[in-house]
Order: structure tokens, then C-alpha cells, then sequence
């Protein structure tokens, strides 16, 4: 299917455009003005949804396209890129967006509402989309910060002092994190003398191992920054136990997936020779950040603060998928960069869903303390066993997309011969489900403790299913791709074979290139696509 | 809060620095200058006049607006970058160039994107500089109070 | 030489910065922040090359020159361009966070973070800045180090209204 290609700006003028909207009609009386904010985010994250997807459809069939944003000619002007990857996130991002949406409307309190929380979500959403298409590493510093700035005013919009403190923290380190990300882009730009992604890929061939590394180590530590990698992750757990738990849910959809994408996306393409020589390196960084996650996950006493300990334990994996993508085995070069994909959308999915249902418990029953829940599954019979299915479908059970993620992984990293790292993420799975476990039983097993909050005061009149019906949603896409599992892992093959294949990528943004400038791969490292011998006997 | 000097020079300078707004904006583009420059320049501006007249009656005055003309810069920005494709693309630029007595002018979807940046600083920085002043004065209330009470009681 | 000074600017801009943000207290934090952002940007420009040129501005006598001399004589404006956007967005953040820093101050009367606040009691640190005028809440006891990042630790609406009346 092919389209035209103007409509790759569509992911972020949508955003850009509605928000502004709603920012433009803020001194309208209060009802009024609500009513036409939410009117306009539901509009917009739904056409959101449908170009998302229609770009997704285009990008698997018709394969990478590329857009000069103001017709510049490459590498001068910025560039949009879409490949199958972006296609999946965007997909998934606005899939995300539109199930939150009526959860924030049935929950969200008047004051927030007042703040300009639509709006907010929008620009949050806008920060995504660019970071997602852009093709210019200084451009995707740019939308980093206004994803940043839009997560910082959602972080922060209510104002509780524990908001305050876990927004200090927050903006600080990822501040700090987005200057290394800047520093990167400036020494790429001082020394290849482009910032056109795709201009960098050609000149990184050529360019001096120190530069490679003086980049990669910039952009590892920024993007591990966004993404709450082991040593630089705790802005995550010490800020998203504080706002409304909508937001928290949505956070953990968007902004460490964002970070993780963009790993995905700039280490194939720059200089996937180094994902092979720094694998030890990135192992260490995915087991510890797996380990320390689950194991910090124990010490939380409220639900929110476990779930997000369990955020950065599960990126570990990603990370695990990323560092073999580019290691020879059995089943091609790039599945590993595959099943990462195919894991990220499992987690965007499943974490979500356990953040939904746990703050609706949380919103419903006045704390989030486990000590202080219990007994709720007479109660709440349905969120129960939502709230179970999802807890299961992270800690990697049968019939569940966790499952087929996390066997695929595994399989990928023992037969790369990665043995210490598959036997970590297997104890570290073995731990996720006892933490699982204990935590579903402290909410929803025993007797109560408490009642819910009499009267609720309900924002919307059909609140328990605006609540209940997206976690449902999400639960059964996860259990969707857990059962049809063989098309969503081609879907992910085709987007991690676009992903690393740098010459269609470069070819896509100018295809001026002659094949003299595609000479982009070092010698020693074979990135062809031709199936392994082991792989085409197993089929 | 009310420094009748203050409020004299607020009363002649404000309006000519709004005016340097509206030139540094309009030289943009080809030289020096620019929405961003020109919204600071126009922020700082009424600043003289939270600063004269005190935080509560600038906000009395402009408060309401400022969001909304962060949003409208936004809306203009967008637009600039819709109308680009008319011009073949996104962020296209398209210019309109005529001669008025010999002098060429000329007015363009960049133009229009400036004009967005300079609502949305101009918005943004007041929203920033009302807030802090705010707090500022009701510090500064407090501990005046609070000094009072100390006299008392050495009293 | 120039590119030595410069390197060093930005060293000790970046040591500068750091440093601040070791510290205690939430002004030294926004100052090194805007330190760092400084160091950051100082070296942005130094990625262009620090020619003496005429500014990289193409007026209609330029453009017939052609596009030989336009490369050669005329500094490099891409660096510019990134710093003022980082700039910008520097300016954006930095403001937020000094809201934030100027709320919380509102919200306990003091210049340090829960955490920093529980070192203190529990350590009873002879050099915590500890003035007089922080009264501690009523929950003090409940400042385990362990326990601070708990809300309902210091979400204690009460004791906070009486400290930020004090």
C-alpha cells in the first residue's frame, strides 16, 4: 500500500494542533471548557489511532518511507522516518492513549481536570509520536523535551507535597539525561559533521573507534536514562507512585518505552558492530537492572510502588533482546531484536493494565497499601481475575503474550550462548511471579480490611465500566497475542528486519546515495538476511 | 507593593518596550531578531508591571489570557506548518512579496510561526513570572507579620 | 588555544555543576543544573568551527559570490541554531523546576527534601543546615530512613499547614 508520504507529519501536527486548542479556550467557564477540551482529546487520540495504524499497514507492506519535513533536501532539513518498529509504536502508543482516555475521564478530579490535564495528554503524545518518526538525532532531543515537559506537568498537576518531592526528582534526572543526550548530538555533529540520522550511519563506518564509543556511551546513558536502565533509574520508582494513577499508566506506556525505542532504533542503525563487542556490557546492565528491579520490588509496601519497581526489572529484558540482535544464531540475525519488540508491546500492554486495575482499586478503596487492602475479590469478582490474568501474563504464564516473549527471548540468548544471562532472567521470572503472587493476594485474597469509600463521588455516570473496560480490553489483546502468537512474531520480524537493515534505511531517506556511500558495514560483520541453515531445517 | 516611581516609569516605558517587541519581532527572519527574542522582550515588559503594580493586579489584568495566548501561538504555529502544504509540504514555507513605493515587503508562514513562538514565550514566561512573584509577595507578607509579632512580643 | 580554553570552560563549568548538585538544598540544585546546561551548550558550540567569518546570513550580494566562499568564510550557524533551541528548552525546565523547588519550600519552610530532612533527624548531623524557624511535624518520629518515601509520611496535611504558617 503506498500513500503519500505527507502524511507522516500527521503524528505529531494532530497532537500539536488539538492541544493547542484546548490550551487556546481556557478562560471559557469551567463546564463549559471541560466539555469541550475532552471533546477535542477524544477526537484527536482517536484520529491519532487510525494514522497510527494506517501507517503501520503501509510501513509492513510497502516497507520504509521517508519525509522531508518543509521539502529541505537531505540531510539539511529534518527528516521523518517510518519503518515497520515506528508503525508498532505508534500503534501502540495510541492504542494506549484512547484506552486511558475514558479511565482519566471517569476518574480524573475537577481540580486536575482544571490544570489542563487533556491538553497535557495530548502534548505527551505529541512528544511520543515526533520521538518515535523523527530521523534527526537533535530533533529527537527536541521531542524528548517536550514529552519531558508535558510528563513533568502531568507528574506535578494536583500539587500533594509527595507529587512535589517525586516531580524534583524527576525533572532533575531526566534533565540530567537529556543533557547527555544533547552532548551526543553535538559530538556527532562536531565530528561526522551531520545530525541526520541517516548521514550518520553512512559517515560512522569511517569514523574512529574512540568517536563510536564517546557516542554510543552518551546515547546509552541518555536513552538508559529515559528508559530506567540500571544505574540511572531511580527517577522512575521515586516519582510514579505520586500522581493519579491514570497518569501513572499512561507514563508507564509511553515515556521508558520511548527511551527503549530509541536504543532499538539508533544502535542497529549507527554502530550495530558495537552491540556485538559490548555485549558484556549490556548484559550486565540488563541482568543487574532485571534483578535489582524484582528484588526492589519486594520492599514496596503500596501497589503503584511495586508495579513500578517492576517496570524497570522487566526493561531489563529488552535490553537482554537488544544486545543479542546482532549476535549469529540459529534463527537469523535480528530475531533477538524481534522478540524485544514483540516483549516491549507485551509490556506496554500488560503493565498498563496492571496499573489501570491497581489504581482503580487504589481510587476505589482511598489507599494503595497492601497491608491495608485485602479481600476484595468478593467484591470485585471481575477486576479479580482481570487483575490475575494480567498479573500472570507479566511474570510470563501460558496462554499469555508474557509467555511467548519471554520463551523467545530466552531461546534467542541461550542459543547466542548467553547462558548466564538466560538462567537471570529465568530466576528473575521465578521471582516476578512470587511477587505477583503476593501481590494479587494482598489486594484481592483474605478478609477485608476496609470498606470502599462511601459515598464515592463519581465523576462520570458509568464509572465502574469505564474503568473496568480497557483493562479488559488490554487483557485480551494480551492473551490475543499469547494464542495467534506465529503473525505478531512475523510482524515483529519484519519490523526487526527493517530495523537493522541500514542500507534500506538510508537509501529510503536519500536516494541520491550511490552505492559507493552504502558502503556501511565494517567487513567483519556479516548483517545479511539470509536465514541460517538451522533455521530453514526447523521449518 | 506600589512604587509610585516605579508606576510613572511602568506608565512611559512599558508601552515603548512593547513597541521594541513588535520591531525586534518584525526584523526577524533576515536579521537579527525573531519571535523568541521578541516575546522575551515583551515578557519582560509587563514584568515592569507586575513589579510597579504589584503581582495581584497585573494578574487581575492579564491573567486569564495568558494560557489562551499560549495556545493560540501554538494554533498559529500549527497553522504555519498546515499551510506549508499548500506549498507542496509540511513546514513548507510560502512568501508573499510586494512592493509598496519602491519598498519590498514581504509576509510569510515563517512569519506567522514567529509570531507563534512570540504568544507562546510571551504566555509561558508570565504564567512563570506571575507565579514567583506571587509567592514572593506572600513570603514577604508573611514575614512581615511574623516581625511584627516578634516586636509584640519583645514588647 | 581557543578550543584548549574551551575545553577546560566546559570542564570545569561540568565539575562546577556536579558538584552544586551534590549538595544539599534545592537552590544549589537549580544552580548546578543551570551550570551544567551551560557546560553542555558551551560545548555544542564548540562542535562548529570557531572561525571569524561574516555572519551566516545570505543577502542578495552574497549570493552572487557563489557558493565556494559561502562555505569557507562564513561561520558555521547550525551551533547556533541547536544551542538557542537547547537554550530554550533549558529555560523551560529550569523555570519548572524552580516552581517546583519554590512550592515546596511553601509547602515545609525548608530548603531540603524529605530524604535530606531524615538524614538529618536521624543522624543528627551536627553540619545539617537545621534552622529554628523549621519546626519539625508532629510525625517527625516517623521519619525512619527506610520509611521517608512513604506519602503519608510527610502527606500529613496538618503538620504541614503548621509548618508553612510558622
Amino acid at each position: 500500500m503506498s500513500l503519500h508520504p505527507t502524511i507522516l507529519s500527521l503524528p505529531v501536527a494532530i497532537p500539536l494542533l488539538f492541544g493547542a486548542l484546548g490550551m487556546l479556550i481556557q478562560s471559557l467557564p469551567l463546564a463549559r471548557r471541560l466539555q469541550i477540551q475532552q471533546t477535542l482529546v477524544g477526537i484527536a487520540i482517536g484520529a491519532n489511532l487510525v494514522v497510527a495504524v494506517i501507517l503501520l499497514v503501509s510501513a509492513l507492506t510497502g516497507g520504509p518511507v521517508a519525509y522531508q519535513m518543509g521539502l529541505w533536501v537531505p540531510p539539511f532539513g529534518i527528516t521523518v522516518y517510518l519503518d515497520a518498529m515506528t508503525g508498532i509504536m505508534l500503534t501502540m502508543v495510541g492504542l494506549l492513549s484512547v484506552l486511558i482516555y475514558p479511565f482519566a475521564l471517569a476518574t480524573i478530579d475537577a481540580e486536575r481536570a482544571r490544570l489542563g490535564f487533556f491538553p497535557m495528554m495530548l502534548f505527551l503524545l505529541m512528544g511520543a509520536n515526533g520521538a518515535f518518526i523523527t530521523g534527526d538525532l537533535f530533533n529527537l532531543y527536541v521531542f524528548y523535551e517536550v514529552l519531558l515537559m508535558a510528563s513533568f506537568v502531568l507528574l506535578t498537576i494536583g500539587g500533594t507535597p509527595s507529587q512535589i518531592n517525586g516531580g524534583i526528582r524527576y525533572v532533575v534526572l531526566n534533565l540530567m539525561g537529556s543533557m547527555m543526550l544533547l552532548l551526543g548530538a553535538g559530538i556527532a555533529y562536531g565530528t561526522l559533521g551531520t545530525l541526520n540520522m541517516a548521514h550518520i550511519a553512512v559517515r560512522m563506518a569511517d569514523a574512529p573507534y574512540p568517536v563510536q564509543a564517546m557516542i554510543g556511551g552518551l546515547l546509552l546513558i541518555a536513552f538508559g536514562a529515559k528508559a530506567a536502565l540500571f544505574p540511572v533509574f531511580f527517577w522512575l520508582p521515586s516519582s510514579y507512585h505520586t500522581p493519579h494513577p491514570a497518569v501513572t499508566a499512561l507514563f508507564s506506556g509511553v515515556l521508558t518505552k520511548v527511551g527503549m525505542y530509541s536504543m532499538f532504533r539508533v544502535f542497529p542503525l549507527f554502530f550495530p558492530w558495537l552491540l556485538n563487542s559490548w555485549q558484556p556490557l549490556l548484559m550486565t546492565i540488563a541482568g543487574l537492572t532485571m534483578v535489582i528491579g524484582v528484588l526492589g520490588a519486594f520492599a514496596q509496601p503500596t501497589i503503584r510502588r511495586l508495579l513500578s519497581f517492576h517496570i524497570i526489572s522487566q526493561i531489563g529484558y529488552m535490553l537482554m533482546g537488544l544486545a543479542v540482535a546482532m549476535t549469529p544464531n540459529p534463527y537469523g540475525i535480528g530475531f533477538g531484536l524481534a522478540l524485544a519488540i514483540l516483549f516491549l508491546v507485551h509490556n506496554q500492554i500488560v503493565k498498563t493494565a496492571l496499573l489501570l486495575g491497581g489504581g482503580a482499586v487504589e481510587l476505589e478503596m482511598g489507599t494503595g497499601k497492601l497491608n491495608e487492602l485485602g479481600g476484595l475479590v468478593k467484591l470485585r469478582p471481575v477486576q479479580a481475575t482481570i487483575f490475575f490474568i494480567a498479573a500472570f501474563a507479566l511474570a510470563g504464564f501460558p496462554p499469555t503474550s508474557g509467555f511467548i516473549g519471554k520463551l523467545g527471548l530466552l531461546e534467542v540468548t541461550f542459543s547466542s550462548g548467553q547462558w548466564v544471562i538466560a538462567g537471570v532472567s529465568v530466576f528473575v521470572s521465578l521471582l516476578t511471579t512470587m511477587s505477583m503472587i503476593r501481590l494479587w493476594q494482598y489486594i484481592f485474597w483474605g478478609k477485608p480490611h476496609r470498606q470502599p469509600l462511601t459515598p464515592r463521588r463519581q465523576a462520570h455516570s458509568n464509572q465502574a465500566l469505564m474503568t473496568t473496560a480497557p483493562v479488559v480490553i488490554l487483557v485480551v489483546l494480551s492473551l490475543l497475542i499469547g494464542v495467534v502468537a506465529q503473525p505478531m512474531l512475523d510482524v515483529a520480524q519484519t519490523a526487526a528486519n527493517q530495523a537493522i537493515d541500514r542500507a534500506a534505511y538510508v537509501k529510503a531517506v536519500n536516494p541520491e546515495l550511490t552505492e559507493q556511500d552504502l558502503r556501511i558495514a565494517p567487513p567483519d560483520l556479516h548483517l545479511s538476511n539470509t536465514p541460517h541453515p538451522a533455521q530453514v531445517a526447523g521449518r | 507593593m506600589t512604587e509610585i516611581y516605579l508606576r510613572l516609569v511602568d506608565k512611559i516605558l512599558t508601552p515603548i518596550i512593547i513597541l521594541i517587541a513588535i520591531f525586534l519581532f518584525l526584523r526577524g527572519h533576515d536579521l537579527p531578531g525573531g519571535g523568541f527574542i521578541a516575546g522575551l522582550v515583551a515578557a519582560s515588559a509587563i514584568e515592569l508591571t507586575i513589579l510597579a503594580r504589584g503581582a495581584e493586579a497585573t494578574r487581575d489584568r492579564y491573567g486569564p489570557w495568558l494560557i489562551p495566548l499560549a495556545g493560540l501561538g501554538l494554533v498559529a504555529a500549527a497553522t504555519a506548518a498546515l499551510l506549508g502544504l499548500y506549498g507542496g509540504g509540511f513546514f513548507r514555507s510560502i512568501w508573499l512579496e510586494f512592493y509598496v513605493f519602491d519598498d519590498k515587503l514581504k509576509f510569510g508562514t515563517p512569519q506567522l510561526f514567529d509570531l507563534g513562538v512570540m504568544f507562546v514565550v510571551i504566555g509561558m514566561a508570565l504564567t512563570y513570572l506571575l507565579r514567583l512573584s506571587e509567592a514572593a509577595e506572600a513570603t514577604a507578607v508573611k514575614q512581615a507579620a511574623l516581625e511584627e509579632r516578634v516586636e509584640e512580643s519583645r514588647l | 588555544m581557543t578550543a584548549f580554553m574551551l575545553a577546560l570552560l566546559v570542564g570545569v563549568l561540568f565539575a562546577c555543576g556536579a558538584y552544586l548538585i551534590l549538595q544539599r538544598g534545592q537552590i544549589k540544585l537549580v544552580l548546578g543544573l543551570s551550570l551544567l546546561t551551560h557546560a553542555v551548550n558551551l560545548a555544542l558550540f564548540g562542535t562548529g568551527t570557531l572561525t571569524r567569518g561574516a555572519p551566516p546570513i545570505v543577502s542578495e550580494e552574497t549570493e552572487s559570490l557563489g557558493a565556494a566562499i559561502l562555505f569557507t568564510s562564513y561561520a558555521d550557524p547550525l551551533p547556533q541554531a541547536l544551542i538557542l533551541t537547547a537554550i530554550v528548552i533549558s529555560f523551560g525546565v529550569t523555570a519548572f523546576i524552580v516552581a517546583l523547588v519554590f512550592r515546596r519550600d511553601a509547602l515545609t519552610g525548608s530548603d531540603l527534601l524529605p530524604g535530606e530532612l531524615a538524614a538529618v533527624i536521624n543522624t543528627s548531623d551536627p553540619f545539617a543546615e537545621f534552622s529554628l524557624r523549621m519546626k519539625l511535624p508532629d510525625a517527625a518520629d516517623d521519619y525512619d530512613i527506610l520509611q521517608y518515601e512513604l506519602d503519608e509520611v510527610y502527606d500529613h496535611p496538618e503538620s504541614e499547614a503548621e509548618v508553612a504558617h510558622e
